[in-house]
C-alpha cells in the first residue's frame, strides 16, 4: 500500500532545511512594485540569450518532459538559471532523480536543481479515483501521473533506467523551488521567462508570497487547457487550484499552448516522406540523446508498431521561449479554470476579448444573416472580472517547428 | 517530617485561578496569526489579552488580508505594540490576498447566493464594495493617533512561521484568528513543520449558529489546506461557542473602563462604552477571538471538547467555504446510526470546544484587562 499524504507528513523530517530572510519590496509604507509592463512581445534585443527558470514535472526516463528539457540545454540563445520541481506526471522525488542523473550524462551540472512542492494544493489520491469513479475520466486514457496505481509514495525513489543506469552524484539545492522563483526574479526583474511544464503549483506558491513578482516577468509559458481535444490537460486538472491562481495573475505576458495545438505533432510524426524525427535523430545525434531515443522510441516502435506517440506539448512551449517564429497565429484569450468538485473539476473555461466587436454594425444585413448573426451585447456581459488574460497559440507551422527539434537534438551536445 | 523544598514553589493551591507563572521556561511559546482590525474589535482585544497575559511567549505578529487588508492591519498592530510598550514584538507582514478568492467573485456569490444560513454571515471583510484598496493604508485614529515608529520585518509571514516552528520542535502554538492563508503556505512549503507544531487554535464555522464565518469563507482554499493538515492537536471554536458571550454583557466594558490603565481603559472608553451609549440597542460582536486568547492562556475554562472530522467546501458557489463535520467516534455498531458510513477520506481531525465556563471567562478576561500593563523589562 502506497503512503499517503498523512502518512509522508507525519515521517518524513526536516528535509527540507532553508528558510532564507527574502527582501520584501512590498512592506509597509513602502511604495508599490513596479507597475505592470504593456502586454507585447518580452522586451530582450534579438541574439541576446533569454534567461529562463525551468519549471517541470520532469518524469523520466523519456517523453515529453524529457525532451523539453533537452531542447532547452542544447538552445544556444537560452541561458538556464535553474530547474525547480514538482510532483506530477511522477512523484517529485523520483523527477529529482532523472533530473540529476539527465544533467550529468550531459554535462551540465552547473545548473542548480531545486525541489518543489510534493503535493497539489488540493488534489488527492483519494478524491480523485473518487471522481474516476463517479463521473468518468476528463479523458479516455487513465494517465492520472503520480496518481498513477502503479507508482509508489512521494518518497520512493526507483532506480533509473538505460541509459541513467545510476543515480547522479550532483545534489540538489537546499532552497525550495518557490523560494528560488521569487530570489531570481527580484534579482532580474524583466528579464526572467518562466517555462511552466508541470502543475502550476511552485509557481502559484511563488505568487501568494510574493505578489510583486508577477510584473516583473516578461512571460510565462504554459501547457494546458484545450477546446477541442480535451477541455483540461493533466498539468491543469492534478492542481486546479493552483493552475486558477497562476492563470488569472496579471502578468505582462502568459503563453499557453492548448492541448489543440500540441496534438497537432507527435513525436513518432515524419520529418521527410518515410523518415520519422525519432529515427533521423537515433541515428545522428550525439551521445547521450542517440541513447535516449533508440533505446525508448526507436525499439519500441519496432516491438509495436501500432504504438501510439504523445503529442509534443512541451516540446512547443520550449518552441515558444527559444523561437517563437515557429507560432504563426496567437490570439488574447480570458481563461478561467473550474475549482468545483466535481466532473467539471480542473476544466478550462474561455471567453473572447472580442465580443464587443460586431463584425457588421451599422451595415445592412440580410433577414437570414441577422438570424445568424446576434449582436452579443443584447445578452452577454462580458468574462468575469477574475478571469486571466492569457495569449493562446493558435496555429504552428509544423516543418519548422519539426526542424528546429531535430536541429536542436542532433547538433553536437552543448557541454558546460 | 521534612517537606522537600522544592515543593513549596509549586503551592498551586493558593494561587489565582490562571495557570501563570513568571519563569520564562515554563510560558507557552506562540505565533501569534492575525487579521488584526483597528482600532478595536475582537482581533485587537485578543491581542491585548496575549499581551497581558504573563504565561505567554509572544514569538512574532502574522497579518493576513480579512477583517481589513494586511497593510492597514500591520500598521494598527505595531502601533498597538508601540503604545502597550511592547516593540520588541516582531511583526510580518502576511498574505495580501487569499490563495484564490476575489472581491468580485465574493460580490458575485453573494449577490446570487445572499448571506449563510441563520447567523446572517454575509460580512465580506475587506473585500465589501465599499471597503479601500489593498495597498491604501488610511491614518489611525485616537489613542493610536499616528503610524508607529518600529516597522515590520522584511521576511514573509509564512517563513518566519517555518523558521520558528523547526527551530521549536514540539513548543510552538500556531493562534489562527484570520484565515488560514499564511498556515496554508506554510504548510505547502514545508510539511515536515506540521508534526512538530505542538498545537494550531482556530476560529470559524459552526453547525448551529451558521455554517461558516468570515475566516474561513474569506479564503476556503486555504481553510482546507490548514484544517486537513494531520496537526498533533487542532483546538476549533466555532461560532456555536462564540456566539454565547458578548461584549455588552455583565457591564464587563464599564467595569474595564474603570479599573483598566491606559492604553487599554482609552480603547474601550472609545469603541466600547462610547458607542453602547449611544445606541443601547447596539448589538456588540461575539467574543471568538478573545475564546482562543483564552484557551491559549488557561484552557481549563472551556468544559471540553468534541473529537470531530472537518472539511471545507469549495464549491465556487453559495456554499463556498461552509464545514462539514462528522463525529470521529463514531463506530458502526449496527445501531440506529449504522445507515452513516465513514468520515470523509480526506478530512482533518480537530477538537471543537463545547462549552465554556462564563464565570470563569469573564474573570479572567476582566483581570488581564485591568491589571497594569505587561511592559517589556528593559
Amino acid at each position: 500500500m502506497s503512503t499517503t499524504r498523512r502518512e509522508f507528513i507525519k515521517t518524513v523530517g526536516a528535509a527540507i532545511a532553508s528558510s532564507q530572510i527574502l527582501p520584501e519590496p512590498t512592506a509597509l509604507c513602502t511604495p508599490p512594485a513596479a507597475p505592470l509592463l504593456a502586454p507585447g512581445p518580452a522586451p530582450f534585443p534579438a541574439g541576446a540569450k533569454r534567461k529562463v527558470i525551468y519549471d517541470q514535472d520532469n518524469s523520466g526516463p523519456f517523453g515529453t518532459d524529457i525532451l523539453g528539457t533537452l531542447m532547452m540545454l542544447q538552445a544556444d540563445n537560452v541561458d538556464l538559471l535553474g530547474i525547480t520541481l514538482v510532483t506530477g506526471d511522477a512523484w517529485m522525488k523520483q523527477e529529482m532523480a532523472y533530473t540529476l542523473r539527465l544533467l550529468e550524462l550531459m554535462g551540465r551540472t552547473d545548473i542548480p536543481v531545486y525541489a518543489g512542492a510534493e503535493f497539489p494544493m488540493l488534489n488527492t489520491k483519494e478524491e480523485w479515483q473518487l471522481r474516476r469513479q463517479l463521473y468518468g475520466g476528463h479523458r479516455l486514457d487513465p494517465w492520472m501521473g503520480a496518481f498513477n496505481r502503479a507508482n509508489g509514495g512521494p518518497a520512493e525513489t526507483k532506480p533509473l533506467q538505460p541509459p541513467y543506469d545510476r543515480f547522479a552524484n550532483m545534489t540538489p539545492q537546499q532552497e525550495h523551488a518557490a523560494r528560488f522563483i521569487i530570489k531570481a526574479v527580484r534579482e532580474n526583474p524583466g528579464q526572467v521567462t518562466i517555462y511552466a511544464g508541470g502543475p502550476l503549483t511552485n509557481l502559484a506558491l511563488a505568487i501568494a508570497m510574493a505578489p510583486d513578482i508577477v510584473p516583473l516577468v516578461p512571460e510565462v509559458v504554459i501547457m494546458g487547457t484545450g477546446f477541442h481535444v480535451f477541455t483540461s490537460a493533466f498539468n491543469i486538472f492534478f492542481d486546479p487550484e493552483s493552475a486558477r491562481k497562476v492563470l488569472r495573475a496579471a502578468w505582462p505576458k502568459c503563453t499557453i499552448v492548448t492541448v489543440d495545438i500540441a496534438e497537432e505533432i507527435h513525436e513518432g510524426d515524419e520529418i521527410a516522406p518515410g523518415r520519422r524525427m525519432i529515427e533521423e535523430i537515433a541515428s545522428r545525434a550525439q551521445s547521450p540523446i542517440s541513447d535516449l531515443f533508440q533505446l525508448h522510441a526507436v525499439e519500441p516502435l519496432r516491438r509495436n508498431p501500432n504504438m501510439h506517440f504523445f503529442r509534443m506539448a512541451d516540446e512547443m512551449i520550449a518552441a515558444q521561449i527559444i523561437d517563437s517564429g515557429v507560432f504563426t497565429k496567437s490570439e488574447p484569450m480570458y481563461v478561467d479554470i473550474c475549482t468545483t468538485p466535481g466532473p467539471r473539476y480542473g476544466d478550462s473555461m474561455f471567453w473572447p476579448t472580442n465580443w464587443q466587436d460586431v463584425p457588421d454594425a451599422g451595415k445592412s444585413v440580410s433577414a437570414a444573416d441577422r438570424r445568424v448573426f446576434v449582436d452579443p451585447r443584447q445578452f452577454y456581459l462580458g468574462p468575469p472580472p477574475s478571469a486571466g488574460l492569457v495569449n493562446v497559440l493558435q496555429e504552428i507551422d509544423h516543418d519548422r517547428f519539426k526542424k528546429l527539434f531535430v536541429d536542436l537534438m542532433t547538433k553536437p551536445i552543448r557541454r558546460a | 517530617m521534612q517537606i522537600p523544598s522544592d515543593l513549596l514553589a509549586h503551592s498551586a493551591m493558593f494561587s489565582p485561578a490562571p495557570q501563570t507563572s513568571s519563569a520564562p521556561d515554563s510560558k507557552k511559546k506562540l505565533i501569534y496569526d492575525q487579521d488584526h482590525r483597528g482600532p478595536l474589535s475582537t482581533d485587537t482585544v485578543a491581542t491585548l489579552m496575549l499581551l497581558q497575559a504573563d504565561n505567554i511567549d509572544l514569538l512574532g505578529i502574522c497579518t493576513v488580508s480579512c477583517d481589513m487588508w494586511a497593510k492597514q492591519e500591520t500598521a494598527y498592530a505595531l502601533r498597538l505594540l508601540e503604545i502597550m510598550g511592547r516593540p520588541e514584538i516582531p511583526v510580518f507582514i502576511g498574505a495580501q490576498e487569499p490563495l484564490l478568492n476575489t472581491k468580485a467573485e465574493a460580490q458575485m456569490r453573494y449577490q446570487m447566493f445572499g448571506s449563510r444560513s441563520l447567523g446572517n454571515e454575509g460580512y465580506l471583510g475587506c473585500f465589501a464594495k465599499d471597503a479601500p484598496g489593498r495597498d491604501e493604508v488610511t491614518p489611525l485614529p485616537p489613542p493610536y493617533n499616528r503610524f508607529a515608529q518600529i516597522k515590520a520585518q522584511p521576511e514573509p509571514a509564512a517563513d518566519f512561521i517555518i523558521r520558528t516552528i523547526r527551530a521549536n520542535p514540539n513548543e510552538v502554538t500556531m493562534y489562527c484568528g484570520g484565515p488560514m492563508t499564511n498556515l496554508a503556505i506554510a504548510v505547502m512549503l514545508a510539511p515536515d513543520i506540521v508534526p512538530i507544531t505542538k498545537e494550531v487554535i482556530f476560529m470559524g464555522g459552526g453547525i448551529h449558529h451558521s455554517t461558516s464565518s468570515v475566516n474561513v469563507y474569506f479564503d476556503a482554499e486555504a481553510a482546507k489546506v490548514g484544517f486537513r493538515a494531520p496537526w498533533p492537536k487542532f483546538t476549533l471554536v466555532t461560532t456555536d461557542l462564540a456566539e454565547q458571550v458578548h461584549m455588552q454583557d455583565d457591564g464587563k466594558v464599564d467595569d474595564i473602563v474603570e479599573r483598566a490603565h491606559s492604553p487599554i481603559a482609552d480603547l474601550f472608553r472609545q469603541y466600547e462604552q462610547k458607542p453602547q451609549r449611544a445606541n443601547p440597542q447596539r448589538h456588540s460582536f461575539r467574543m471568538p477571538d478573545e475564546m482562543m486568547a483564552a484557551h491559549a492562556i488557561d484552557p481549563s475554562i472551556f468544559t471540553g471538547y468534541d473529537d470531530m472530522y472537518i472539511d471545507i467546501v469549495t464549491h465556487n458557489d453559495g456554499h463556498y467555504g461552509d464545514t462539514s463535520f462528522w463525529d470521529a467516534n463514531w463506530k458502526d455498531e449496527g445501531g440506529e446510526l449504522s445507515w452513516q458510513n465513514s468520515p470523509s477520506i480526506k478530512a482533518g481531525r480537530v477538537q471543537v470546544l463545547n462549552g465554556i465556563d462564563k464565570k470563569r471567562f469573564r474573570e479572567l478576561f476582566t483581570d488581564l484587562m485591568t491589571r497594569p500593563i505587561n511592559r517589556s523589562k528593559s
